[in-house]
C-alpha cells in the first residue's frame, strides 16, 4: 500500500477544515437548470423555424418572372436566413446543454443535434399551424426597427416598389371611386389603382381602407396603375376574379 | 473512531450511503482507492510520486464535498477515477504545462497489454524493455495514452471509460482504435525487433 494512513489524513482535513458535503438540492437544481436551458433554447429554435416556415409560405414564389432573375436566384434572395441562423444558434445551445446534463455525454452528437433539430422542426411546424410565425413576425418587425432592412420584409417591400416593372406594393387609402382605389406606396407616393373584370385577387384579400396590397400590373401616366393581380400583402390563397367579388358586393 | 474492518465486506456504494451519515466511513473509500488512484494519476501526468498523493488528497476532499452529487447509476469507481481525471486536467491548467515525458511505473503491466493484445500481436514477434515502452508511449497523443492506461492498465470496460472521460461509448472505441494504430505506427517507424 502506498499510503496507509492517506484515508486518516483525509479525514483529519475534512474534520479540521469542517468540510461538509454539499447538500443534494445543489446538485438537483443545477441539473434541473441545464435541462431547463436545453428546452428553453428547442422553444426558441422552434419560433425561428416557425417564422422562417412563416416567411416561406408567403413568399411570392412566382415574382421571378417579373424580376428579370431565375428562379434560383430569386429563391436564394427569398430564403429567410436570419431565422436560419437563429435556429443554428438556439439548435447549438440546445446541443451544448444537453451534452452538460448528467448523462449527455453518453449519447453520440449525431443524436443530440438530431434531437435538437428535430424536436425544433416539430415544434416550429406545430406553432406555425396555430399562426405564431405571423404574430412573431409581425412582433419583431415592430419591437425591432432594423429587422426590416435585415430581414425578408424589409427586400420585399423593395421588390414591390418597382412600379416600372409592374410590381408596386403600399396601402389603401381610399376605396370610394367605384372599381378604382387610391394606394399609397411604401415612399408615400399616391397612386389611382385600376382594376378591370380580369384583374384576379388572391384570398383572403379586403379591398378597405388602411389594407396593405401587393400588385402586379402597367405603370401608366400620371400615377395611375392598372391592376392585373392584387394580392394580400401577407398571406396568399386562391386567386378569383375581382368582378365576382364586386358582384357579390 | 470507526473500526475499518466494518469496511471490508461492504460495497462502494454501500460506502457513499453510510458516508453521508457518518464521515469516517469516508477514510475507508480514501484507502481503498489511493493506490490504485495514485498510479492512475502518475501514468497520466508527469507528477512526481509527492505531487501525485497531494493531488490525490485534493481528489477525495473534492470527491468527499460533492458526495451527494454521486450518481447511483455510475460504479463509485468511474465517479471517483473521472473526478481525478478532471483534477489532473484541471492541475494542467493551473500550471499550463503538460506533460512531455510520463514517467511509467506500471511498464511490466503495459507489456503485458502489448504482448496480450490481439490486433498488435498478429505480425510481431517481440519482447519490449522497460526503457522501449515508455520511449513507446511518450510517443502518444495525450488523449490516446490516457485511454490505453484505463483499458489495458486499469482493466477498465468501455462503460467505465465512456463514464470517466465523460465521452459516448462509440467516440471511446474510436479513441482506443486509433491509440493501437499510432502504437503500432510508432513501433514501425522506430523499427523495434521484437521477440516472443
Amino acid at each position: 500500500m502506498i499510503m496507509d494512513n492517506l484515508g486518516d489524513k483525509v479525514l483529519k482535513k475534512i474534520k479540521e477544515e469542517c468540510i461538509c458535503p454539499k447538500p443534494r438540492w445543489q446538485f438537483l437544481l443545477k441539473d434541473y437548470f441545464i435541462w431547463f436551458l436545453f428546452l428553453i433554447s428547442l422553444f426558441l429554435g422552434s419560433l425561428a423555424f416557425c417564422v422562417a416556415l412563416y416567411v416561406l409560405s408567403t413568399n411570392d414564389w412566382d415574382l421571378y418572372r417579373y424580376l428579370h432573375t431565375t428562379l434560383v436566384g430569386h429563391i436564394l434572395i427569398s430564403i429567410p436566413y436570419i431565422w436560419i441562423l437563429f435556429l443554428a444558434l438556439f439548435i447549438s445551445i440546445a446541443y451544448y446543454n444537453f451534452k452538460y446534463t448528467k448523462s449527455g455525454y453518453r449519447r453520440e452528437t449525431y443524436f443530440v443535434v438530431g434531437l435538437s433539430v428535430v424536436g425544433s422542426l416539430f415544434l416550429g411546424a406545430f406553432l406555425y399551424t396555430l399562426g405564431a410565425g405571423e404574430k412573431i413576425e409581425d412582433f419583431v418587425a415592430a419591437s425591432v426597427p432594423v429587422y426590416e432592412k435585415i430581414a425578408c420584409c424589409g427586400a420585399r417591400k423593395d421588390i414591390w416598389d418597382q412600379p416600372a416593372m409592374g410590381l408596386l406594393g403600399g396601402e389603401i387609402v381610399n376605396t370610394s371611386n367605384g372599381e378604382n382605389f387610391d394606394l399609397k406606396d411604401f415612399n408615400g407616393m399616391l397612386w389611382q389603382v385600376q382594376e378591370t373584370d380580369d384583374t384576379l385577387e388572391y384570398a383572403p384579400l379586403d379591398i378597405k381602407i388602411g389594407e396593405q396590397v401587393k400588385i402586379i400590373g402597367e405603370e401608366k401616366p400620371d400615377y395611375v396603375f392598372w391592376a392585373r393581380e392584387i394580392r394580400p400583402w401577407k398571406n396568399k390563397g386562391e386567386a378569383r376574379k375581382a368582378r365576382d367579388r364586386q358582384e357579390r358586393e | 473512531m470507526l473500526d475499518k474492518d466494518n469496511c471490508e465486506e461492504k460495497t462502494d456504494e454501500e460506502l457513499v450511503a453510510l458516508t453521508i451519515g457518518n464521515q469516517d466511513f469516508f477514510s475507508c473509500l480514501v484507502d481503498r482507492y489511493s493506490d490504485k488512484l495514485t498510479r492512475y494519476i502518475m501514468r497520466i501526468s508527469a507528477s512526481t510520486r509527492e505531487d501525485a498523493e497531494d493531488l490525490l488528497q485534493e481528489i477525495f476532499v473534492k470527491a468527499y464535498r460533492n458526495i451527494n452529487s454521486f450518481d447511483q447509476s455510475l460504479k463509485f469507481s468511474s465517479w471517483i477515477y473521472r473526478i481525478a481525471h478532471n483534477q489532473v486536467i484541471s492541475q494542467w491548467r493551473k500550471t499550463k504545462s503538460r506533460p512531455q515525458v510520463i514517467k511509467f511505473e506500471a511498464d511490466e503491466d503495459f507489456l503485458k497489454f502489448i504482448a496480450n493484445d490481439e490486433d498488435l500481436a498478429l505480425d510481431t514477434e517481440r519482447k519490449f524493455e522497460g526503457e522501449e515502452v515508455r520511449h513507446l508511449l511518450d510517443e502518444l497523443d495525450e488523449k490516446y495514452r490516457e485511454v490505453l492506461v484505463l483499458k489495458f492498465i486499469e482493466g477498465k470496460d468501455y462503460k467505465e471509460i465512456s463514464d470517466i472521460l465523460q465521452k459516448p461509448l462509440g467516440t471511446v472505441a474510436t479513441l482506443i482504435n486509433r491509440a493501437k494504430k499510432q502504437l503500432k505506427k510508432t513501433i514501425k517507424e522506430k523499427g523495434l525487433e521484437f521477440r516472443k
